[in-house]
């Protein structure tokens, strides 16, 4: 057997005359971690897809474990020691924890029956390793995006893998989160499990990887040590030119008050919060994945209903809202986290993805003008860059920068006075993350207010005239870009945390 | 496979989109062809005027539904009470008209308010009690056929003389009904293609929450897409009066089953979203040509059924084959 626990050979691909993969070639050693690197549509999941067997490559070999790999199903392939874990999330909303991490190897009895003890024993060791302690039998549905991504973790641990690919893992992870999965990382490499882990934060990469390739537009651009790159030259490997600016800064002064939410809770965790917003301004809202953040967004815009207090635009006679269709006609509008799930319609078309908040607006008579259809939709397409092949082309089959494109395009036709922006560069790569940016600082000029929130705290610092920090459903303290320090926003949150727990 | 791929790869990547989309829709269409060239060459009556026309009317009775139906399975709904609605329909309408004339245009009103009531019912128990749309249309499948039964098990009412002209008459060779239904097809047509309704059928279907939060009125359009369908069910009730001259009991049942199989036949997803006009259209003239064909073959009408079957599977495998 050779040192390499996977070697994969000159793999090709395209999608209906798409080239998505090019003569790629990679190869991994056990006991070592793997930074995989590119733009969006640079062709790291397609890579991982067809590793896993989602896909069958056009041309091109794969050698685990010393043997060529004939066609095979997911399942042989999960068998063999292979765990990839998606950035779309593959556990089935109604099961608990328990019964998804063992999902078609749960533990039996004599006679097929299960053991449901030794099935919550098992997740609950498992879990503990991740170091959480959440209830197994809590439904996945019930679960925050990031608990579930560590619930995913768990099942990779459960199935004895050699091989883990990580597609993208710290994306909805924060803070404390985040160092724990380094250490399970690192025990696990000690473990002599390869790990390729997939990323568009390239300071995990250089914290944990050993070797990085590098990807752009289904080509390869390069394999090298970690030892041998520095920031600058791997960010100029992925774009192809050098990024001097992340975060684009504009002088501005307060402009007037647009909106404020007085108390107001929902039948989530949100309780009792109050904020103002003003013109032109970017609000950064902070805090763990948990806090209420998501929570807070949806409750602005309608999309939860109201168990108690107000929101108002200011200004605007009578503005109120207790529906999404209200908020947009007010001028609010959310770009969700859960881009799949909320914010986008993965099965029809760029075109209708664009114009459907905007579509009674484009009807005269009763009839939707198909030319100014079109011109919508190619205003955006030219305004935000987006790469498709046509109007008519499914959302499914852009990239995930290209799909953040479309939501953001979509809400930028309805004219909005407040933007509320939920993890907006999640799951984007580095030059998208800085047009988003920019997109942001143009929005703040024509004085519309934003709300961003962000698991990534120079983000939040970078980009934020304010910053309220969250915790347990609460806002527990306002910081102003002039004062605000990772440190500073984490002991704030976690401050408030052990308080709760001393009580 | 050889030959589709050297084909698909003088396209434009739109062509090709064009194609992989619709090309099942194309084999539906083929399938038609074949079947009327079998009927042409072996059958002596199935190419005849009479025939043919028999063969509008019927795709007229069926079609109507199916558009309805269609577009209530682009929003991930379903109805299954079309046929008990017919059924209901054919009664209430012949005992309101009673073969009196003047009594016509109350008996058309008072009809198709029953298909308008019966679909914004469901969309209240679908939107306000928030019962599947399954669940809703089977009971009401359960409701209207008792209600039907109740009012009466024997050939109730009739209708006026000039009401059943109605059945029988032409423009040129092509009977009313039959061009009643292509209007029908042309009017969905342009509802999907440009209007918004038509829009917020497929936004629906495709993401129910995706658009609420991009402020699609889901509960308005739910509301009119079910009354829409319970109407077309009216509608071919007040047809099947004009056939058959009386309130038949007997008519109406299976309509449901057979509405949704030409909807599936004709590409439309039954989880929503996706779904043509001329898809349905196809999938109609499919079950009528062959349900026609067959009784001119003299084929045993279980076999039919069984043919049915095989043809649902094979279009919805070949639906499949899009994508990879």
């Amino acid at each position: 057997m050779s040192e390499f626990i996977l070697e994969m050979h000159n793999i090709s691909k395209s999608f209906a005359g798409v080239q998505a993969l090019k003569d790629v070639s990679i190869r991994c050693r056990p006991g070592q971690v793997y930074g995989l690197v590119g733009e969006n549509g640079a062709g790291k999941s397609t890579l991982m897809k067809i590793l896993a067997g989602a896909y069958k490559a056009d041309s091109g070999e794969i050698i685990y474990k010393g043997q060529l790999r004939e066609q095979a199903t997911a399942g042989e392939i999960i068998e063999s020691g292979i765990s990839i874990i998606y950035q779309e999330l593959a556990l089935v909303p109604e099961m608990s924890v328990a019964e998804n991490i063992f999902l078609g190897r749960e533990p039996r009895r004599a006679l097929g029956v299960l053991n449901l003890k030794e099935l919550h024993q098992r997740a609950a060791a498992l879990l503990k390793r991740l170091g959480i302690t959440p209830n197994t039998r809590m439904p996945i549905s019930e679960l925050t995006v990031a608990q579930r991504q560590l619930v995913e973790i768990a099942k990779a641990l459960s199935q004895d893998a050699d091989l883990i690919v990580m597609d993208e893992p710290s994306a909805i992870l924060a803070g404390n989160e985040l160092d724990q999965l380094f250490q399970i990382i690192e025990s696990l490499v000690e473990q002599g499990v390869a790990i390729i882990y997939i990323s568009h934060r390239l300071e995990e990469v250089f914290r944990i990887a050993d070797e990085v390739t590098v990807l752009k537009d289904g080509e390869l651009v390069d394999t090298r040590p970690i030892e041998q790159l520095d920031r600058a030259m791997l960010v100029e490997m992925m774009v192809g030119r050098p990024l001097d600016e992340i975060f684009p800064q504009t002088q501005h002064e307060q402009g007037e008050l647009v909106l404020v939410a007085e108390d107001i809770s929902t039948d989530t965790i949100l309780t009792s919060a109050s904020l103002e917003l003003y013109a032109g301004e970017i609000l950064g809202i902070a805090g763990m994945v948990g806090s209420g953040r998501t929570e807070l967004a949806r409750a602005l815009f309608g999309a939860d209903p109201l168990t108690g207090g107000r929101i108002r635009l200011v200004g605007v006679d009578g503005a109120t809202w207790s529906n999404p269709a209200q908020a947009i006609q007010s001028g609010l509008v959310l770009v969700p986290e859960d881009r799949k799930a909320h914010g986008l319609f993965t099965a029809l078309s760029v075109r209708i993805n664009v114009t459907i908040p905007i579509l009674r607006r484009l009807t005269r008579f009763g009839i939707v003008r198909g030319a100014e259809e079109e011109a919508v939709v190619e205003r955006a397409r030219e305004r935000l860059s987006i790469v498709m092949a046509s109007a008519d082309q499914e959302t499914q089959y852009l990239s995930g920068g290209n799909q953040q494109k479309v939501v953001l395009a979509k809400w930028l036709e309805t004219d909005p006075t407040v933007v509320i922006l939920d993890e907006p560069t999640r799951g984007v790569d580095v030059g998208a993350k800085f047009e988003i940016y920019k997109l942001m600082r143009q929005l703040n000029d024509r004085g519309i207010a934003i709300v961003m929130i962000s698991s990534e705290l120079p983000e939040v610092i970078g980009m934020s005239d304010r910053i309220l920090v969250m915790n347990d459903g609460r806002i527990v303290g306002e910081v102003g870009q002039d004062e605000a320090t990772e440190a500073g926003i984490i002991a704030l949150a976690t401050m408030s945390n052990s308080e709760a727990n001393g009580q | 496979m050889n030959l589709t791929a050297r084909f698909m790869s003088g396209l434009t990547p739109s062509q090709r989109l064009f194609l992989r989309r619709h090309g099942p829709v194309f084999a539906v269409y083929g399938f038609i062809l074949i079947l009327f060239l079998i009927g042409a060459t072996q059958s002596e009556r199935f190419m005849s005027v009479r025939n043919l026309t028999n063969v509008a009317r019927q795709s007229a009775f069926l079609g109507i539904v199916a558009l309805g139906q269609m577009l209530v399975i682009l929003t991930a709904g379903i109805d299954l009470s079309v046929g008990s609605l017919v059924k209901l329909s054919i009664l209430v309408s012949a005992l309101a008209m009673n073969g009196e004339p003047a009594n016509l245009g109350m008996a058309i009103l008072l009809t198709l308010g029953l298909g308008l009531l019966v679909g914004l019912i469901h969309g209240f128990l679908v939107n306000e009690v928030k019962i599947a749309p399954f669940i809703v249309t089977l009971a009401s499948l359960g409701i209207l056929r008792g209600v039907s039964l109740s009012i009466s098990t024997s050939p109730v009412g009739s209708a006026s003389r000039d009401f059943i002209m109605f059945y029988v008459q032409k423009i040129g060779p092509i009977p009313v009904i039959a061009l009643m239904f292509v209007v029908l097809l042309i009017l969905t047509a342009l509802l999907l293609r440009y209007t918004a309704f038509g829009k917020y059928l497929y936004a629906i279907g495709g993401n129910v929450e995706v658009a609420r939060l991009s402020g699609v009125p889901v509960k308005r359009v739910r509301y009119g897409v079910y009354a829409l369908c319970s109407i077309t069910a009216s509608i071919t009730g007040l047809l099947w009066l004009s056939r058959m001259g009386v309130g038949d009991p007997a008519i109406g049942d299976g309509i449901e089953l057979q509405t949704i199989t030409a909807v599936i036949i004709g590409g439309t997803s039954l989880f929503g979203g996706r779904g043509t006009v001329i898809g349905t259209l196809g999938g109609v003239l499919l079950l009528v040509v062959m349900a026609n064909l067959l009784v001119m073959l003299g084929v045993n009408q279980f076999v039919q059924g069984l043919i049915q079957g095989i043809i649902i599977v094979a279009a919805v495998a070949l639906y499949k084959q899009e994508g990879d």
